[in-house]
């Protein structure tokens, strides 16, 4: 309106100026092309640049967790390999107010590969006495890491449920992941390592109590390729500690290492063959050492072959869980005593003990494929060819007693009761029980039952016969006897002197000399039988009675011959030595009888008699004593083993060791884990990252 | 004429009838150095400036300018500022938006710089908006001498502020530059800043491009006092 033609007369006036103008407006339309590009191009690279973020801000997932400690909204961050790849955008209630939803935006690129297998976790600062880990979300905050494999499948998903701890080890590692329980703790630390022939192969997670509270039960991922060492048959036992024995060979102490004693840990070997490979998530129960772990037969229970045995003697000191042993190796366990009543063969009823044993087949040398029918059918040809189980000691002192597997090929015949319930009936024979206590009892009982006051008694009464006869009349009258005699005896040799005179003049030589050598035999024998005193000394009294009442005169025609013989006899040298022989053996013997006499021998005897009733007495006490003294050793037996015993594995002792080692261990870890946090990170100690 | 104080201005509008201005009175201004030169006068012989009649058709190039400084503000309000790092981005990571910031402040108590950087980041630039299409629209269009000197003084207004409209880039500038403690703390810009220069500078263009001239164009030819 303003270019209304002038109303002033100057404008017209000005014509030429019209072109001018027409530039003017002419430029102001170029210009308004041109600057219109501007706004044009302002709004392309704003819709761009709009568009472009709309476009990268990646796809929304949810998480619900059962609590978003520290989560911000707008701060929290998504990680994947310590990478962050998206972040909270929101957090709120599930619809049942159950749980925290936590909204996150993650990377375009990223989200196809978040299927339904992702895994999410809260990663916060823990700072435990097995050590400080996460240091860096300390001040960073707690931050969410999710974990997915590189599979993209078509299975997507937008809410996920997080897990309430991290996952046991990095995922996607090809292994096994297998639960080990035990009664308590011991040995199961977080983190403790699991070894195969003492190599690290894994380590336990997720310490917990087991789902019905009578364990706890810890995660143990066996990386591939070692879980191909485990098969159903393996077995666990805790290498945590150190263990002091005390056996037959003295006390041992058994460290492992002292990684393990620091660390605790777990151990598994692979006893037996016939295992199946094991799938995730078998159980393995922790047993407390080697020893028992090896022992342990129980991996497998589907091949457990049970078997009763029948004792009808004591079975004190047998105790379910004892061992059974066949040919030293452990072959199974007692799993059950009981008393049961019996019919006898005559119907009279008597009670037995009826021990159940558990055994497992293969340790007895069956292999193959293994059923409980063909091991019973296996045991039962053993039994055939000899083999009894009896019950035998065990330990130190032999207290405790065990069931031994025997083969006794000369044992009368006998067969398994298959038939028997519950079980079959493996036949026994007496055991063989070398019972300290009874041992000393029977050995003191028997030195107590001697005879020593009779034979006191008789040796008393021989000794006081031998007084009595060194003491009587008849003994002290025995050498005036022999004096009369050989004074009749020298009269006798006058004569016989005599009668030889006239034998030589007889010439009868030759037949005495015969007789002469005849008559040097019987010397020889009287000379011999001198030793015999006593006797002698009767049978020459008698003898002599009996000469004394000889009717010479009805014998003399006999002794006439006699005598001639004797005359003969008599003069040779040998025959004349014979009188001073006698009369010296005599002379002895009195001086014998009458040193016994003065000297008091007998009364000495006596006396030693006496202390010997004594000494005999004080045996006697003893031996009634000796019961009282039997059960003491018993006793100190008793506490002796039980000494051993607390030395033994789970003593109190060794728990407090353990204890102590467990709390340097806790410490070591703590130091260790805080060591290698900084050592890997140094900013982390300050900043956390 | 442009030259002349507005309080003047406005006595001798009162005082005298209708106002003579240089287009009644034949002549064209200089917009480089206000002397007035006959309408044929192609070029200022004082400044060298060429000497071009007012044309609402450039108000054209208003609009553009216009549009492209308001196309470049809703970038500059949705995008962040500030991209904060505390602690390697330990401590805080933060980036905020314009009235984000200004939330914040308020936030931890900070009243007054709310209340500038409210200003001067949100009220200034749409008020100059408003200005601008509002005198982009009634120039030239009929007014009263009032109105006119009104428009006017609008006109300088924005004109002087808009070059203060930049303290946001230029604190967004001064904290990137200063707060760079490497690991403690570092400020960055975000795209909001580039887009925020960008609106205000097209909206300073704006301003230029508006002709004051054409507030006078419109004006009675006969004093009507209303």
């Amino acid at each position: 309106m303003t270019d209304t033609p002038p109303p002033a007369g100057p404008e017209t006036s000005l014509k030429p100026a019209e072109p001018l103008r027409r530039t003017s407006s002419a430029r102001a339309r170029a210009g308004f092309s041109l600057v219109w590009l501007v706004p044009i191009l302002a709004l392309a690279v704003t819709l761009a640049v709009g568009w472009n973020v709309v476009a990268s801000r990646g796809t929304v997932i949810s998480v619900d967790f059962t609590d978003a400690t520290g989560i911000t909204p707008g701060e929290t961050l998504l990680k994947f390999r310590e990478i962050t790849v998206g972040k909270v955008e929101s957090v709120r209630f599930t619809e049942d107010l159950k749980q925290v939803r936590v909204n996150m935006r993650v990377d375009k690129d990223l989200a196809p590969f978040i299927d339904d297998e992702a895994k999410f976790w809260i990663v916060r600062p823990e700072v435990s006495t097995q050590g400080i880990s996460r240091l860096d979300t300390v001040l960073t905050g707690a931050f969410i890491e999710g974990y997915w494999d590189d599979q993209q499948t078509s299975r997507e998903q937008d809410i996920f449920q997080g897990l309430e701890k991290p996952p046991l080890t990095s995922l996607g590692q090809k292994g096994t992941l297998i639960v080990i329980e035990a009664d308590r703790s011991h040995g199961m630390t977080e983190g403790a390592p699991v070894l195969y022939r003492g190599i690290q192969v894994g380590q336990m997670q997720n310490l917990r109590l087991s789902e019905n509270g009578e364990g706890v039960a810890a995660d143990v991922f066996i990386a591939a390729p070692h879980d191909a060492r485990l098969t159903t048959n393996t077995v666990f036992w805790d290498t945590s500690g150190f263990s002091i024995s005390f056996g037959a060979q003295g006390i041992a102490l058994n460290v492992n290492s002292l990684a393990s004693v620091l660390q605790g840990g777990a151990e598994f070997a692979t006893v037996t063959s016939g295992g199946e490979p094991v799938k995730n998530g078998h159980v393995f129960s922790l047993q407390p050492d080697e020893d028992t772990a090896r022992a342990n037969l129980f991996a497998d229970n589907r091949n457990i072959l049970r078997l009763n045995m029948h004792v009808d003697e004591t079975v004190k000191g047998l105790e379910t869980g004892a061992n059974v042993q066949h040919m030293g190796v452990t072959v199974g366990r007692v799993s059950n005593i009981a008393a049961r009543m019996v019919q006898g063969a005559d119907g009279s009823q008597h009670i037995l003990q009826e021990i159940t044993l558990t055994l497992t087949p293969e340790r007895i040398g069956l292999d193959g494929e293994i059923t409980p029918e063909r091991a019973l059918e296996f045991a039962a040809e053993q039994v055939r060819q000899g083999l009894r189980a009896r019950i035998a000691s065990a330990g130190f002192f032999g207290t405790s007693l065990e069931v031994e597997l025997v083969s006794l090929p000369d044992a009368p015949a006998a067969e398994i009761d298959l038939a028997a319930q519950p079980y079959p009936v493996i036949p026994s024979v007496p055991g063989e029980v070398s019972d300290f206590s009874e041992t000393a009892q029977g050995f003191l009982s028997r030195v107590g039952q001697l005879p020593l006051e009779e034979a006191l008694k008789s040796v008393t009464d021989m000794l006081n016969s031998v007084t009595a006869i060194a003491s009587s009349e008849d003994t002290r009258a025995i050498p005036g006897a022999l004096r009369s005699t050989l004074e009749d005896a020298k009269a006798t040799s006058g004569e016989m002197r005599q009668i030889a005179a006239e034998l030589r003049e007889s010439g009868a030589a030759g037949q005495i000399r015969k007789m002469v050598d005849e008559a040097a035999a019987a010397a020889e024998a009287v000379k011999l039988a001198a030793a015999d005193v006593p006797s002698m000394v009767e049978q020459i009294d008698k003898a002599a009675g009996k000469v004394g009442e000889v009717d010479f005169a009805a014998i003399s025609t006999e002794a006439e011959g006699i005598l001639k013989d004797l005359r003969a006899m008599i003069g040779s040298e040998d025959a004349e030595e014979l009188p001073r022989n006698l009369s010296d053996t005599l002379q002895a013997a009195s001086a014998l009888l009458n040193e016994l006499r003065e000297g008091g021998a007998a009364g000495s005897l006596n006396a030693a008699l006496a202390s010997a009733k004594t000494a005999a007495d004080d045996v006697s006490t003893s031996a009634q004593r000796l019961p009282q003294l039997s059960a003491r050793l018993e006793a100190l037996a008793a506490r002796a083993e039980s000494v051993i015993a607390a030395y033994g594995d789970r003593s109190a002792f060794n728990n407090e060791s353990i204890n102590l080692m467990r709390e340097m261990r806790r410490a070591a870890n703590a130091f260790g884990s805080l060591a290698r946090t900084i050592e890997r990170n140094p900013q982390a100690f300050i900043l956390g990252r | 004429m442009t030259g002349c104080r507005f309080g003047d201005r406005a006595l001798a509008d009162t005082r005298d009838g209708p106002i003579l201005t240089a287009h009644r009175a034949g002549l064209i201004g200089c917009r480089g150095c206000g002397r007035v030169w006959p309408d044929a006068e192609e070029t200022c012989a004082r400044c060298g400036a060429a000497l071009v009649p007012p044309d609402r058709r450039s108000l054209a190039a208003v609009w553009a300018w216009l549009l492209a400084g308001f196309i470049f503000y809703v970038p500059a309000n949705l995008f962040p500022m500030l991209k904060t790092k505390t602690l390697g981005g330990l401590g805080g990571s933060s980036e905020s938006t314009i009235f984000g910031g200004v939330i914040e402040l308020l936030h931890y108590g900070n009243w007054f710089v709310a209340g500038v950087v409210f200003t001067a980041s949100i009220i200034v630039p749409i008020g100059k908006f408003i200005a601008i299409a509002w005198l982009a629209t009634v120039a030239g269009k009929p007014a009263t001498v009032h109105d006119a000197h009104r428009r006017l003084l609008l006109y300088e207004v924005v004109e002087f502020i808009g070059r203060w409209s930049m303290i946001d880039v230029f604190v967004v500038a001064i904290l990137s530059a200063l707060v760079q403690l490497g690991f403690v703390a570092s400020i960055h810009p975000g795209p909001a800043a580039v887009a925020f220069a960008l609106s205000v500078a097209f909206t300073m263009l704006s301003a230029q491009s508006f002709d004051p001239r054409l507030i006078w164009r419109g004006l009675p030819l006969r004093n009507r006092k209303d």
